[in-house]
């Protein structure tokens, strides 16, 4: 009994942890940039006082920026979280298989208007809709499990990353500029309504995982043994698809293709909590924090000059990942 | 050595029908691609050019334009079926493609790094490519190596497509970082072989001499090593060299190409796909289909390229990838994952 609470409370340590490095993140980047602002008077504004200085900068700039960085980053994680584990493969990520880049061409799309009045955000979850229910069909009756799915997926993007070129290289130099953001992952180009939007599809999201959540777990066994434990494979699989579809498509919406997030949140997350468990609430947490620490990065390092979120996930992570693929031993879930 | 090559692999007359046809693919793709192009100059202008007559507008757009596209696409395409070719017989795994194992992704990251730090020579960018292409190459075995991925073709293309993001998305930080290179390397980044000037095709000319000599080298050790690892050795040869002067091979092939053309996915799946279909299992055989194969296609994807979007130009990159992932979509679906 002493085993299981303090496991109980290793995974509570580490989402106090994790909520901390986010209060911590978001606190930091409500204060520092071209205006310096200390920590009371952020207080003093966030009560609804405060000097109109502070309040423009913190309500109208920094505050939205944080949120959307604190929600997308979430959704990445958390949609990363889950088809690592049903793909049994810690590279699966929505990224890899192309989700992302399916997204990012919608919303390219729609950028540069070709014929197209949908606001970008609903046009990338679209995208990211075909795109996976189109590698679920050419995958055939293997469905989410196996090589097909993967493969599939990777073909998928990279047809949907050539055509984002040719609509790039097709149109006039503004508009490519304008969806330049699109295809990096900026925070910078978030449209509101879409920040809103992936709000809802958190929660829903969010929910649906959390129930999903013991089901998941037996999933990190061979099918017999899920089988036998009384998983409903087929559903838990489709259902968790379709959410990590749901988040990913709409945090694509927000900022673009960070895919680095959702690779790297739920391995910082697993690593802190307990093992055997699949740390759905710890990886939105991390993803969270990540992002929204990557984002202040991106606005501090080379300031006046803002790098996108999107390139400093994928330089911050880069080392780590090319550690996790030539390191000899693995953990289960390689 | 080559001689042995040449005749054990022409004696079996199975095998000369589909080189035949290939080659007569070459001849027409070759043809097609310098009567047909974006511009004005139609393919009856450009047919009296072929028999030495002909307008001077056309006679300049056929001889100074089109015939060194030509032969950059006839090395380009070569280059990249081979690579693949021997990357597939090395992994065995049908999907080990130099695109998405991070082999040109790394040939494309040190030429970002080196056209921002100035780099304008042509044998510059030749070496630097092809040292990118070797790093590239040697983290991902490196990877399947020492994680035993080999044996899983999935596990082998993951973490090729998860290298190749990376140095994607470093090299598009890079472009921020300066507006003037930028503009160079998105126009190289999605692949073309338009306007490649000839002192670059000989700029690597050198590199893709060795690599021929390195590929008849390896030919039969590789095709005793398809048999697996012990019965190699059994035949007498070291599967640890062999393995390196493979790696060597594909590193000078792909840097060649990329530095020619840019990074060019699916070439060098699609066509060994289609060699081995009409040749079968033996390697040797292989390569030879593969070298009409190769330009075959990439001169094919380039002719389309200029004429579906006339009086535009479509990135070759994007045509390859159009028409490879589709490939890719079908080995997988074909049942089992056939492993070579």
């Amino acid at each position: 009994m002493k085993t299981f609470a303090m496991t109980r409370q290793r995974n509570l340590y580490a989402n106090l942890a994790l909520t901390l490095a986010l209060v911590i993140a978001a606190t930091a980047s409500l204060a520092l940039g071209t205006v310096a602002i200390p920590p009371g008077a952020i207080i003093d504004v966030l009560a609804g006082g405060g000097d109109t200085i502070h309040q423009f900068v913190i309500r109208e700039l920094r505050l939205p920026r944080v949120l959307a960085g604190v929600l997308t980053g979430a959704a990445f994680a958390l949609a990363g979280c889950m088809m690592q584990t049903i793909a049994r493969n810690r590279l699966a990520t929505p990224g890899i298989i192309g989700i992302d880049n399916a997204a990012t061409a919608f919303a390219v799309a729609s950028v540069v208007g070709a014929g197209l009045s949908i606001a970008p955000s609903a046009m990338a979850l679209s995208g990211a809709a075909a795109a996976t229910a189109l590698a679920f069909g050419l995958a055939g009756a293997n469905g989410t499990r196996g090589y097909r799915f993967i493969i599939a997926g990777l073909g998928i993007g990279a047809i949907a990353g050539a055509i984002t070129q040719v609509m790039l290289s097709r149109v006039a130099i503004d508009a490519a500029n304008a969806a330049f953001p699109w295809t990096v992952g900026s925070l910078n180009a978030r449209s509101q309504d879409a920040v809103q939007i992936l709000a809802i599809g958190l929660v829903i999201g969010y929910g649906l995982a959390i129930a999903l959540g013991p089901a998941l777990k037996t999933l990190q066994f061979s099918d017999p043994v899920a089988i036998n434990l009384g998983t409903r494979l087929k559903r838990i699989r489709t259902l968790s698809l379709a959410c990590a579809v749901l988040l990913t498509g709409l945090a694509v919406s927000v900022a673009g293709p960070v895919g680095m997030v959702a690779l790297l949140a739920p391995e910082l997350a697993r690593a802190l909590s307990r093992p055997g468990k699949v740390p759905l609430t710890a990886s939105a947490l991390a993803g969270a924090a990540f992002m929204v620490t990557a984002d202040l990065a991106g606005r501090l390092v080379l300031s006046p000059l803002e790098l996108p979120v999107g390139l400093v996930t994928a330089i911050a992570g880069s080392p780590y990942l090319i550690w996790i693929l030539v390191k000899p031993s693995s953990r289960s879930l390689s | 050595m080559a001689a042995t090559l040449f005749r054990s692999t022409l004696a079996s007359c199975a095998f000369a029908p589909p080189l035949s046809v290939a080659v007569f693919f070459v001849v027409v793709t070759a043809v097609a691609s310098l009567l047909w192009g974006a511009g004005p100059v139609s393919a009856a202008d450009a047919l009296p050019v072929l028999f030495g007559q002909g307008s001077e507008e056309a006679r300049f757009v056929v001889t100074e334009l089109r015939l060194p596209r030509l032969v950059t696409g006839i090395v380009t395409g070569l280059s990249l079926a081979i690579a693949g070719a021997l990357l597939q017989a090395l992994t065995r795994n049908p999907l080990a493609e130099p695109g998405l194992l991070g082999v040109s992704g790394g040939s494309a990251f040190a030429v970002a790094v080196a056209i921002l730090l100035g780099a304008s020579s042509a044998t510059m960018t030749t070496l630097v490519s092809q040292t990118g292409a070797l790093a590239g190459c040697s983290l991902v075995m490196l990877a399947t190596r020492s994680r035993g991925l080999a044996a899983d073709p999935v596990r082998l293309v993951l973490a090729g497509a998860t290298v190749t993001g990376l140095l994607l998305s470093l090299t598009s930080v890079l472009m921020l970082a300066d507006q003037r290179a930028a503009d160079e390397i998105r126009f190289w980044i999605t692949g073309s072989i338009a306007g490649t000037p000839l002192s670059h095709l000989r700029a690597v000319l050198p590199s893709l001499v060795v690599a021929g000599i390195l590929v008849v080298i390896v030919a039969s050790p590789l095709a005793a090593l398809s048999l697996g690892e012990r019965t190699a050795m059994g035949l007498g040869h070291r599967p640890g060299r062999i393995r390196v002067l493979v790696i060597v091979a594909v590193a000078l092939l792909v840097g060649a190409a990329t530095a020619l053309a840019g990074p060019l996915v699916f070439v060098g799946l699609v066509v060994p796909y289609i060699a081995r279909a009409a040749a079968g299992p033996d390697i040797r055989k292989t390569l030879w289909l593969c070298l009409p194969i190769g330009p075959a296609l990439l001169l094919l994807a380039d002719t389309l390229a200029r004429v579906i979007a006339a009086p535009s130009e479509l990135p070759l990159g994007v045509i390859t990838a159009l028409i490879g992932a589709p490939v890719l979509l079908i080995i997988v679906r074909s049942g089992r994952m056939p492993t070579l």
